[in-house]
């Protein structure tokens, strides 16, 4: 480990200091994450029982969680209906965020104030009027919308069409204009220009902009347990559904939802990894120099 | 989260310029799309949801709910003589509680991984796993391992202590508190670094020139400078603790036990289980009253526009 002075200047702990708060916050996070995977690798009634450390390791788990619950109906549910909300939202919210950022008009400091606000409305205060579209849209068009993927979609994007929208905001507005001027001076049209110069310039934002569109379908259970039916549930409720009904029955297949649940982490893990630079650049931008 | 974010700011001020250029040939069209959206699934669904709160909503009057009785303020009147006040103390202290016991750790974590060494990417991987792992499988978890039988009990026996029930009773408000530490912290973590990398290079070396030790330097130059975005951070987290469904609802099913029946589980037991969509929909808006003033704040706060500060660009 090298000391220079310039290192040495910006420490701000004393090094015993460093070593024990790092350790103590690993084993804090590590503690229930190595639980998951040593439950998996379990026998149901190991983990029934309180084993941290498995008697028996196996994979057994992993197979029999498939006909267990439903959960590769959920798994595919949930990719479906959060890819359509990822792309529509990342852009739409790019077309929304460009005229937002770029002109100026009546109403435009409403909806950007509306756009933050939005991200804060409780869930539950939405999702009783949706509901109540949904299901008379049901009464009086005959249509059905309750328990289809597309109603999950159309309700995701209350939530994610507004955060996409913002990600975007914040986004475009750190990029110089000289280009669209140049582009605008030669006699490009503005579609031209949103298609030729901000999407390829913007699509690390965009791609960030999808992903939490992505895991805001990913992670909902609000939504999805009043909206769907068994064959549309997603893999949220599956597991939620799931977990539930273990505490009554005879023996509780823990081990077996342990699997389940890194099976369902295990999408949104991939997904950091892949995009881990942008993901936290996307969150600490501007405050880094 | 990204809403504190403003990338860089580079190109000079050219207002003048490009004033007659915008203003002529605005492509307001663009906004149609996302806009009549919006308006369809956002603002609608807000207005009936105050209508509903003003009319007698129930599983009966639903098929033919534009026929359902208007009660004014029935719905928000019983609310209070169905727990809401219980609840709204529930919730509150809950986030409350759970943003200050969040701050500590989430500054330490950002103090020990500001310093370059060797292995410091992978302990920054490791502090974003609970920020990363989604609600539901982190609250599944906590449920198995707290389980009477469960790995955590088990534990406290090894140490002579008698666990009990933690996801029924009294106990089970403090497995909420700790969950939700357990899984928040890196959002306090993350927006902590992000300031402190914005202390400049010459603030640290001033300071060490002075010679000052470890803690007046920490508290009189470096958490100075943490103040604002920390404060920030606390009102967006507490947005997010008092709106946290998932983590209830996961760990203890509904209807939640009394201890745990924060705001969003009362307000969907009331819709969706009591089905008394009426009564729901007023508690619904008076949870919004609660955050109002957290939100406003915050609104206040956050930089929304480009041209709001000091004319940049």
């Amino acid at each position: 480990m090298s000391t220079t002075a310039s290192a040495e200047a910006t420490r701000l702990l004393p090094r015993w200091m460093l070593v024990t708060i790092t350790a103590l916050l690993c084993v804090m996070v590590l503690v229930p994450v190595a639980y998951i995977l040593l439950a998996s690798l379990n026998s149901d009634v190991g983990v029934a029982s309180g084993e941290f450390w498995p008697s028996s390791f196996s994979l057994d788990s992993y197979s029999r969680i498939w006909t267990t619950a439903d959960l590769s109906t959920g798994i595919v549910n949930s990719l479906i209906v959060c890819a359509v909300t990822a792309v529509a939202s990342a852009l739409l919210g790019t077309m929304t965020a460009y005229v937002l950022v770029r002109y100026t008009f009546f109403g435009r400091l409403t909806i950007l104030r509306g756009l933050v606000g939005l991200q804060s409305i409780p869930g539950t205060l939405m999702l009783l009027p949706v509901f109540v579209l949904f299901s008379s849209a049901g009464n009086y068009l005959g249509l059905t919308v309750i328990g289809t993927r597309w109603g999950l979609f159309l309700a995701y994007l209350t939530f994610a069409l507004p955060f996409s929208t913002w990600v975007m905001v914040t986004y475009l507005r750190g990029l110089p204009r000289e280009l669209e001027e140049a582009a605008r001076t030669e006699g490009a049209s503005t579609i031209v220009i949103l298609w030729r110069i901000i999407i390829p310039l913007s699509l690390p934002a965009i791609v960030v902009s999808g992903i939490f569109a992505f895991l805001l379908g990913w992670n909902d259970v609000l939504f999805a347990s009043v909206l769907t039916r068994p064959e549309t549930h997603t893999a949220a409720v599956a597991l939620q559904i799931f977990g539930s009904q273990q505490e009554g029955g005879a023996l509780p297949v823990y081990s077996q939802m342990m699997a389940a649940a890194l099976i369902c982490a295990a999408p949104v893990v991939l997904l950091y990894l892949a995009f881990q630079r942008y993901l936290v650049g996307g969150l600490t931008a501007g405050g880094v120099k | 989260m990204t809403t504190l974010a403003p990338p860089p700011q580079k190109a000079p001020p050219q207002d003048v310029r490009r004033k007659g250029v915008t203003e002529r040939q605005r492509p307001l069209w663009l906004l149609t799309p996302g806009g009549l959206l919006m308006v369809l699934i956002i603002l609608i669904p807000l207005v009936l949801a105050l209508w509903i709160s003003l009319i007698d909503l129930d599983q009966y009057t639903l098929r033919r709910w534009v026929e359902a009785p208007f009660i004014g303020l029935g719905n928000y009147v019983e609310s209070f003589s169905s727990g809401l006040l219980n609840s709204i103390w529930i919730s509150v202290s809950f986030s409350v509680l759970s943003t200050i016991a969040t701050v500590p750790i989430g500054i330490a974590a950002a103090l020990v991984t500001q310093n370059k060494y060797r292995g410091r990417a992978l302990v920054r991987a490791v502090f974003l796993i609970p920020y990363v792992l989604p609600s539901f499988v982190v609250a599944t978890v906590w449920r198995t391992m707290l389980q009477p039988d469960g790995v955590v009990n088990h534990w406290l026996s090894q140490i002579g202590i008698d666990g009990g029930l933690w996801l029924s009773g009294p106990r089970s408000y403090w497995a909420l508190v700790i969950v939700e530490i357990w899984a928040a912290w890196p959002f306090i973590y993350l927006l902590s670094l992000a300031a402190l990398q914005s202390v400049d290079h010459e603030v640290h070396e001033a300071s060490a020139v002075d010679g000052a030790t470890w803690w007046p330097k920490l508290r009189r130059v470096i958490l100075p400078y943490l103040r604002g975005p920390v404060l920030l951070a606390c009102l967006l987290a507490t947005l997010n603790h008092i709106n946290n469904f998932t983590l209830p609802f996961v760990l203890f099913g509904a209807p939640a036990p009394d201890d745990v029946n924060v705001m969003p589980m009362l307000v969907y037991v009331t819709s969706f289980q009591s089905l008394r969509f009426g009564l729901s929909a007023a508690m619904a808006v008076l949870s919004l009253v609660l955050i109002a003033i957290p939100l406003f704040i915050y609104l206040r706060a956050v930089r929304l526009d480009v041209h709001e500060e000091g004319g940049r660009r």
